[in-house]
């Protein structure tokens, strides 16, 4: 089913699961995703029908048979942490998975036993061995039935040495027993038609690789603004006070909003931009805490390492914990031993410094975080400490109610996993976070040449960013560095 | 919008024709009851299981039922470990083939299976050349634990042991006639019998407990029955415990109403419950119940397949398991149970719990013959009858006592070469049988196999034969004693076929015959006594003259036991005790007594 933005794809699959649930006697309908959020999103969908519709990311499922057959595929028996370690290691997970249930039918078929009906969102984002992965489940009797939008595509394949090819929409499509297009533009049937059909045009021309032509019939939904980027940095955003009116107007008008863009670092910079008012929306991924739990794993014992990675992690997820500002001081201390008579902000910092001279592991360096929590809100010397991911720094805190970082990681993985936490109402994304969710009104920004570049996965990045709205949608665009996408 | 409705029904899965009977590929044991450690690859139809008593033959089943319990109720004691050791523990653990569309993958934790190939459950693995097979199992087992608990687990290729749930063992089914006679629980609706699996009717348990819930119990209580209960409520009211009272049927744990229901029949225009029917009727009427649900294959046990059942209707109940689908262990001690099992798989367990299995072409001829032989805790197999009567009178001398007591049997061979023929079979299974043979020059290699195989239980001149060895230690002084016939009858048959060896006509006398032979005599003696034919010798009748001189001498049950007495008498022992002794104090062992050092007949 080839399924463009918002035609009504989790809707129809979440049905059919549902439908499913009544019709089969045996076995749970199975729904693949590719990101935790479209779990979510699926969860809500599919309510009532209780434990009986499993939802999950392919990543998952893979790992659940990575994991029982850890020794066959000659890795570890904690898969998870073996994949944090490697580059790509999802990619290598699915490779040897993948192998594994083509030398082994009979692993196909318990899985196709457990789930005789596989749904398959959003399969665009499937590699060459996830897709094999379900082809073989197909081949062991499964029925799949299957999500793609070649024009959602915007996770690239992470192509390791032996992985498979990435395989062919069009050649699945002439395989399928029945094959179709979902053409009703249901997300705005509701609210804006012809915000609707407008992003189906775009969608068309995208495909063509035609620009979106922004000169006529562009409808009342959509608005364009011209607006020219100040900032110095690269990656990072700014504007003048008299250019930013119709966005600040934009965010306060909606209490359901997405402001989008492409960067992860953009993304913070926007959250600047709006005067911290809009969070931002740290999806699934805890990249800062993997990184710090590394970090914490090499330095152990080592008070100035593991100094270094509380600091590198506040970079990481906010703000205002600066070198210049606590850093410098606070590794030093730390690599002295706190040993000298501090007053002031010095002496608190020795205090911070102090917990990982005392317990140079990851206990330490929890209580150092939860005491910056604290200071932030208490002490003046700290205001300017800003969290922008606050749920990751929360998580870094919790590692320290855990023996060891690797379970700890894996604990608290698990929750997030399972709790399926939803964005705030008004939120900040990049655009590989936002897939999948949808909101009343989009800002998507900057749509300038840097951002969207004339290549596909720009064109797959611009469609899924402008689907996401469902009432109102702002282009920020550019006129001095124009992103090709566009015609202006 | 195009919206195309899913098909109805999903197709079956199409794979390559996974197992849909669910089946035991191997069984092991360790410390369980009397078993300190077992290993089994049962076969995937009948297995009947053979051996001498204690050798535990019903273990192994009790093990299997016990693994694939419908309950989870336990009543375990000390005596369920092996040497009552409950510290440390015992286990049971199985590779199964399950069907994948069953059960094992319905549960919410997945379960996943291993790979068979074909000797052993391997972990699949993409390293090295893909495998030959994939056939998926599947590792289970129940641990007796320190606590006197099971606990059932079912064991993943990453090495984690899950839950083995008691529905999953339901869904495996067991039919189980066991040999204790009162026990029919495939007759009433246990949970997870066969009747059980048969009615299927899972709300019939509690439409029973509300209807007894009605039922008025305080109406049928006798008058001091019912003051007593007053008195009790007034006593809870003034210590401000819940009053009111009242006896109702209210159920409790472990018991269940619908397990006191039951199969029943006319008989004579009577109503009478299943149970009250003869043994075998009662283990036909299992099997059949279990024999109805459709698509169902459940593993069966069958202790002592013999019990209650005529000859004829035991190899009915053969042919009916042979004919189905199902994996069945029957234990027997019955020789047309063993007969009527020609498509079984005949299992012998040895004194030392191996398992072996029989070659049923190489053993059937053992077997019709006697077939005690495979139904005895240790058997010797002798060449020949004056084997069986010189063993079995010198093993009597060794163990103090009749044989039988101890489980030992000595059976005939028929012959060197098809005793070794069938010691080489069993030694191939993995089981241990004693033996007891002459040196007829013939076979040097396989012999040697087959006596490192079985051990010193295994006895084997080192040349010659028996007669020869036992009378080259008589001391000339003792020729003439070791002529005579104790009974008196054949001394002069036997000085008769001397003479006729020695064209001495109608001479009779022991001198005359001795000085005639001069050196040769002792040759003439085993000549004769084995029945040997000289060189030369073509006519048929002649041959056939000479032959039969050993029937006179020791070449019958009983002439074997002369011999033994003889070598006593006659002070042989001293002579053939450094060969002998060893086979008598391996036999010792096997039954469970010390070594000695010498031994008086």
């Amino acid at each position: 089913m080839e399924a463009p933005a918002g035609c009504g794809k989790t809707h129809q699959g979440a049905d059919y699961a549902r439908e499913l649930v009544d019709g089969v006697g045996h076995g749970r309908p199975l729904i693949l995703t590719h990101t935790h959020a479209a779990c979510s999103v699926f969860a809500e969908r599919t309510k009532g029908a209780g434990t009986k519709v499993e939802i999950r990311t392919i990543d998952s499922v893979i790992a659940n048979v990575a994991a029982a057959y850890h020794v066959g595929l000659g890795i570890p028996a904690d898969t998870a942490s073996w994949v944090r370690q490697q580059e790509d290691g999802y990619a290598m997970l699915a490779q040897k998975v993948a192998l594994l249930l083509t030398r082994y039918p009979m692993i196909a078929s318990a899985l196709a036993c457990r789930y005789p009906v596989v749904i398959c969102d959003e399969h665009q984002d499937s590699s060459g061995d996830q897709h094999a992965i379900v082809m073989a489940m197909l081949e062991a009797g499964a029925r799949l039935r299957v999500f793609a939008d070649p024009m959602q595509s915007i996770f690239r394949d992470k192509s390791v040495t032996g992985s498979k090819p990435p395989w062919d929409w069009t050649a699945l499509q002439a395989r399928a027993q029945v094959s179709d297009e979902l053409d009703l533009p249901h997300r705005w049937k509701d609210g804006c038609p012809d915000l609707g059909t407008w992003s189906l045009a775009a969608r068309r021309s995208l495909l063509n690789d035609q620009p979106i032509d922004l000169r006529t019939g562009v409808p009342s939904s959509v608005a364009v603004v011209v607006a020219e980027n100040q900032a110095q940095k690269n990656l990072e955003y700014a504007l003048s006070k008299s250019a930013r009116k119709p966005m600040d107007q934009f965010v306060e008008r909606d209490a359901s909003l997405l402001v989008l863009t492409r960067h992860n670092q953009t993304a913070k910079s926007l959250r600047a931009f709006f005067g911290r008012r809009v969070l931002l929306w740290e999806g699934h991924t805890r990249s800062a805490l993997e990184g710090l739990v590394d970090r914490i794993s090499s330095a152990r014992g080592n008070s100035a390492g593991l100094a270094e990675a509380v600091v590198s992690f506040m970079g990481d997820v906010g703000k205002g914990f600066s070198p210049s500002a606590f850093g410098d001081a606070f590794v030093q201390e730390a690599t002295e031993g706190c040993t000298r008579i501090r007053k002031g902000k010095p002496a608190t910092i020795q205090c911070l410094a102090r917990y990982i001279v005392d317990d140079p592991s990851h206990y330490g360096v929890a209580r150092c975080l939860a005491r910056i929590d604290e200071l932030r809100k208490s002490d003046a010397a700290f205001a300017a400490v800003e969290i922008d991911h606050a749920s990751e720094f929360r998580d870094a805190i919790r590692l320290g109610d855990h023996e060891n970082t690797d379970e700890g990681l894996a604990q608290i993985t698990h929750h997030r996993t399972y709790s399926r936490p939803l964005p705030p109402r008004k939120a900040i994304s990049t655009i590989h976070k936002a897939k999948g969710l949808e909101c009343d009104s989009v800002i998507v920004m900057p749509c300038d040449a840097k951002t969207f570049p004339g290549n596909r996965e720009a064109r797959c990045l611009l469609y899924v960013a402008l689907s996401r709205a469902k009432k109102r949608l702002m282009l920020v665009v550019s006129r001095q560095k124009p992103s090709p996408l566009f015609l202006m | 919008m195009k919206n195309p409705q899913p098909d109805p029904e999903p197709p079956p899965p199409t794979t390559a024709s996974p197992p849909s009977v669910p089946a035991i590929y191997e069984l092991t044991i360790t410390r369980f009851r009397g078993i300190s450690a077992l290993t089994w690859q049962p076969a995937k139809g009948v297995n009947l299981v053979l051996g001498g008593g204690d050798v535990g033959k019903s273990t192994i089943l009790d093990a299997i039922g016990l693994l694939l319990s419908p309950t989870n109720a336990a009543n375990l004691s000390d005596t369920d470990y092996y040497l009552r050791d409950v510290v440390a523990e015992f286990a049971i653990e199985a590779v199964v083939s399950l069907p994948l569309a069953g059960k094992v993958n319905q549960q919410v934790k997945p379960s996943w299976p291993w790979v068979w190939n074909g000797s052993a459950a391997i972990v699949p693995s993409i390293e090295g050349d893909g495998p030959s097979t994939s056939e998926a199992v599947y590792r289970v087992r129940v641990r007796g634990t320190a606590d006197l608990e099971l606990a059932f687990e079912i064991v993943q290729p990453d090495g984690a042991a899950d839950h083995f749930s008691v529905g999953l063992r339901r869904s495996i089914g067991l039919v189980r006639l066991s040999g204790d006679d009162r026990s029919d629980r495939d007759l009433r609706l246990v949970q997870g019998s066969a009747l059980d699996r048969l009615l299927s009717d899972k709300a019939l348990r509690s439409r029973i407990a509300s209807e007894l819930a009605k039922t008025d119990v305080h109406e049928r209580l006798a008058p001091e029955a019912k003051a007593a209960l007053e008195n009790l409520d007034k006593t809870f009211a003034k210590q401000g415990l819940p009053s009111g009272l009242d006896v109702s049927i209210t159920g409790g744990p472990g018991v269940s109403v619908a397990s006191l229901i039951g199969l029943r029949a006319t008989r004579a225009g009577k109503y009478l419950p299943l149970v009250s029917w003869g043994a075998g009727t009662r283990r036909l009427a299992s099997l059949t119940i279990a024999e109805q649900n459709q698509g169902d294959h459940p593993v069966m046990l069958i202790d002592e397949i013999e019990r209650g059942l005529e000859p004829y209707r035991q190899r009915m109940l053969l042919a009916k398991l042979q004919s189905g689908s199902s994996q069945a262990f029957v234990t027997t001690h019955s020789p047309a149970a063993i007969s009527a099992a020609s498509e079984a798989a005949l299992w012998y367990v040895d004194h030392n719990q191996r398992v072996g299995r029989l070659a049923a072409a190489k053993i059937a001829k053992h077997r019709s013959k006697d077939p005690d032989m495979f139904l005895a805790r240790v058997a010797i197999v002798c060449e020949g009858i004056t084997e069986v009567g010189f063993v079995t009178a010198l093993l009597e001398a060794t163990l103090g006592s009749s044989l039988h007591h101890h489980g030992v049997h000595v059976s005939d061979g028929g012959g060197n070469d098809t005793t070794l023929d069938l010691l080489e079979a069993l030694a191939d299974a993995g089981i241990l049988f004693g033996g007891f043979a002459d040196d007829e020059g013939r076979h040097p290699d396989r012999w040697r196999a087959v006596m490192a195989a079985h051990g010193a239980l295994l006895f084997r001149w080192a040349t010659g034969c028996i007669e020869e060895n036992i009378l080259r230690a008589v001391g000339d002084d003792q020729l003439e004693a070791f002529l005579v016939d104790p009974d008196g009858d054949e001394t002069g048959t036997r000085l008769r076929t001397l003479a006729d060896r020695m064209n001495m006509g109608d001479e009779k006398g022991f001198a005359a015959l001795r000085d005639r032979a001069g050196a040769r005599f002792r040759d003439f003696i085993v000549a004769a006594a084995t029945g040997a034919v000289p060189d030369g010798i073509e006519d048929r009748d002649a041959k056939k003259t000479h032959k039969a001189h050993a029937r006179c001498w020791f070449k019958n049950n009983e002439g074997g036991r002369e011999l033994a007495r003889k070598t006593f008498q006659l002070g042989c022992w001293s002579a053939v005790k450094g060969e002998l002794l060893p086979f008598c104090n391996a036999v010792r062992r096997v039954v469970g007594l010390g070594d000695v050092p010498d031994v008086q007949l």
